[in-house]
């Protein structure tokens, strides 16, 4: 085994180790074993990954590790082996590094928990990381099937995590539900590929890709995007995403902003062969990204409770990157997904500041005034913030103005990117007008007087090391790729990613200098807009003025309802009758009446046992006398 | 090779039908006492009365038929009586210790 090989194994068993030492002995571990050991992994890991990246620097070839021959059945065969090329170390990266620094914030986060829970929490977050890891570092499609549905399962855990809370166990398990769906379709894409290519590793499927029938294709990349819009919160299967916000905040940086729901994103980059052949599903891809991003966005203009509008805006910033992937342009989604892990943690990991400050206060009408009191934490959520607008010179500027621009000038697609970006460009200026209702209200007004606490305290190093790191990041993530802004400037993250992705079909043409600048000075109006809305109140609240459209936004576009009354209701009704006709009859009736003629038999007979030894022994005797009788009698007669 | 089939005495041989009298007689007093006394040493006792009744069957018939295996069975069965004994009187013994039984019903706690 080469040490390259090696070093790929050891990224994946140091996240297994660290998970299953936490969870073994969560009663026993001093809590700074605990804070050693949970983070520590993640840290190791992001060192492997890093071998790895130096690796993939000086050569562009993608390695095909096999370790073993997993399963060997007629003429299907599973290879135990990890495919490691630029989009897995990119991946890597993201995973280990923003999920490290996440992980070690959670060290200050859940201080508060007992020991039990606090080593319970760490060996979650270490499963997540190695089932993420096992995702990207997957090298066929049964280990991607085991990476997805062991990250559905983290998730479901880290949920649920707070589980004497009512609310949390239900929404651990509407994700789980969610995810399921999605589980199914990819599952059931891996049995048409199989069927189609009799392959499952990827080097085998994508070497057969070009000799095989379009419609195949097509139908394989559909049943993948279910898989991916599930994990990743699109619409229609999105409603497990805000719901997710009853985990502990890190676990929302770290699993529903920054890893996971980008999953889906990954996926469609990976499969990229496929769906460079597949336009329909590709499209489809791109479509329901731009709609999820226009009606996330919709939705995060009324919540209250800040988690849920941080939430609705991820939903909203992977929509960006389901439309990058879905044209073609995989660098500009990657490049996205790169700058959304770091200012979204970001926003995430200072709002959990504030909510740790709060007394576990979410709704941000009763905050105000942090702005005097927790200066540092809103410096960063501000920097964040205004990069999720998309404002110079911040990282989210230059992905989100490379994903447009790449929209833009796709000259391929008969115009249906143009109109993706046309909805992008609306679904910007909303941004805008949310993150800014958000800021404002929340850190920049006068203190509420519901505020919990008189006199908040900044969080503590621990927590406020990871969000200074992630808060220059932001600043400096642009450098990598400044072709947006800058045309033709370098673009470090789409020559990275080449290799793996392949390059941009198109040229960018020269008018997106003025897409650019319309972009972003309109998203930086609408953020301050916002301000005139919610504190100077130079315009009345604009929802009140039309109800109508306020409660359907409030409603969230009555997914719930329906699914509720489409799928929820129906099947508990089934449950019931179920229970009433059949359960309770039949499968509880049975064994019950079985036990009756049982204890009833066993009664009577039991009058025998008496007690009295003579009446034993008579039977005994009796018995006796009758069996020698018998053979008396048959020697006799017979 | 001595003949065991005649039971050799001064008068003659006795006949098979004499010991199996015996030993019926035999069985029956011991089963009557299984039966009808309380006492469990004394019903222990019973017990071998009719084993040992068996075992004169055994060696009559041996001696009729002119055969070992009788006498060897009857062997048997007193290492098993001996080992049935032991065991028989070291739980009486055991109940003794926490209980004075002078009647076996008294022991009836897994009755019905």
């Amino acid at each position: 085994m080469g040490t390259l090989q090696a070093v790929t194994l050891a990224i994946l068993l140091l996240p297994a180790a660290g998970a299953t030492v936490l969870g073994m002995g969560a009663f026993r571990l001093p809590r700074r074993a605990v804070q050693l050991i949970g983070p520590g992994v993640v840290w190791l890991a992001f060192l492997c990954v890093l071998v790895l990246f130096a690796d993939s620097l000086s050569q562009a070839k993608a390695h095909d590790f096999t370790y073993w021959t997993w399963v060997q059945s007629g003429s299907f065969q599973v290879p135990a082996n990890l495919y490691v090329d630029r989009l897995t170390v990119f991946m890597g990266l993201v995973i280990t590094g923003v999920g490290g620094l996440i992980v070690t914030y959670a060290v200050g986060y859940m201080e508060h928990e007992t020991d039990g829970s606090y080593a319970r929490f760490f060996c979650y977050m270490d499963l997540f990381i190695l089932s993420m890891l096992l995702l990207v570092l997957a090298g066929n499609l049964v280990f991607l099937i085991i990476g997805w549905a062991a990250v559905g399962l983290s998730s479901y855990l880290l949920i649920g995590f707070y589980y004497w809370r009512y609310s949390a166990v239900v929404a651990a398990r509407k994700a789980f539900v969610m995810n399921v769906i999605g589980d199914v379709g990819l599952i059931l894409a891996a049995f048409a590929i199989f069927a189609s290519f009799r392959q499952v590793t990827y080097s085998g499927v994508f070497a057969s890709v070009p000799h095989s029938d379009g419609f195949a294709l097509e139908l394989i990349g559909f049943l993948l995007l279910v898989g991916g819009i599930a994990k990743s919160a699109q619409v229609p299967l999105h409603t497990w995403l805000p719901d997710a916000m009853e985990g502990p905040t890190p676990v929302s940086a770290l699993i529903h902003a920054a890893t996971m729901v980008t999953a889906g994103v990954y996926l469609i980059a990976r499969m990229h062969p496929i769906y460079d052949v597949a336009v329909f599903s590709h499209y489809t891809a791109a479509g329901i990204g731009a709609l999820s991003a226009l009606l996330a966005g919709c939705i995060a203009m009324v919540q209250t409770d800040i988690k849920r509008v941080l939430a609705y805006s991820t939903m909203s910033q992977i929509g960006y990157m389901f439309l990058a992937v879905g044209i073609g342009a995989y660098g500009a989604g990657l490049f996205h997904l790169l700058a959304h892990a770091f200012f979204k943690a970001l926003l995430f990991m200072s709002a959990g500041s504030v909510i740790h400050a709060m007394h576990d206060e979410q709704d941000m009408r009763k905050f105000g005034g942090l702005w005097r009191d927790m200066r540092v934490t809103s410096v960063c959520f501000l920097i964040g913030s205004l990069s999720l607008v998309g404002v110079f010179p911040f990282v989210g500027f230059f992905s989100k103005e490379l994903v447009l621009g790449d929209a833009f000038s796709d000259p391929n697609g008969g115009g249906f990117p143009q109109v993706l970006w046309v909805i992008g460009f609306l679904t910007a200026l909303l941004t805008g007008f949310y993150t800014g209702r958000m800021w404002w209200i929340a850190f920049w007004r006068p203190p509420s007087p519901e505020r919990p606490v008189e006199h908040p305290h900044e969080a503590p190093r621990v927590m406020m090391v990871p969000v200074v790191i992630l808060t220059v990041l932001t600043c400096v993530g642009g450098l990598l790729q400044i072709n947006a802004g800058f045309h033709p400037g370098w673009k470090l993250v789409e020559e990275f990613l080449a290799p793996a992705v392949g390059p941009l079909g198109w040229e960018a043409r020269g008018i997106e200098y003025l897409v650019t600048a319309a972009t972003f000075l309109l998203g930086l109006f609408t953020f301050w807009l916002a301000y005139y809305f919610y504190i100077q109140p130079r315009f009345s609240v604009w929802s009140a003025r039309v109800p109508r459209l306020q409660q359907l936004l409030e409603h969230k576009f009555y997914f719930d309802e329906v699914y509720d009354a489409l799928f929820v209701r129906p099947l508990d009704r089934a449950a019931r009758g179920g229970d009433r006709w059949l359960e309770q009859p039949v499968l509880e009736g049975t064994p019950e009446e079985v036990g009756v003629v049982a204890t009833s038999s066993a009664a009577a007979l039991s009058l025998t046992e008496n007690g009295y030894f003579r009446a034993y022994m008579l039977v005994f005797l009796g018995g006796a006398l009758a069996g020698a009788a018998l053979l008396l009698a048959y020697r006799v007669f017979a | 090779m001595p003949d065991y089939g005649q039971f050799q005495s001064a008068g003659g041989t006795l006949d098979t039908r004499w010991f199996l009298l015996v030993a019926s007689i035999l069985f029956v007093l011991g089963a009557i006492g299984v039966l009808v006394r309380r006492n469990p040493i004394v019903i222990l006792v019973c017990i071998e009365l009719m084993l040992n009744a068996v075992n004169l069957t055994l060696i009559a018939f041996s001696r009729q038929l002119n055969n070992l295996e009788g006498q060897l069975f009857a062997l048997m069965t007193m290492v098993v009586a001996a080992s049935e004994a032991v065991v028989g009187l070291a739980v009486l013994v055991d109940i003794f210790h926490f209980r004075d039984v002078e009647d076996v019903d008294e022991l009836n706690e897994l009755r019905g």
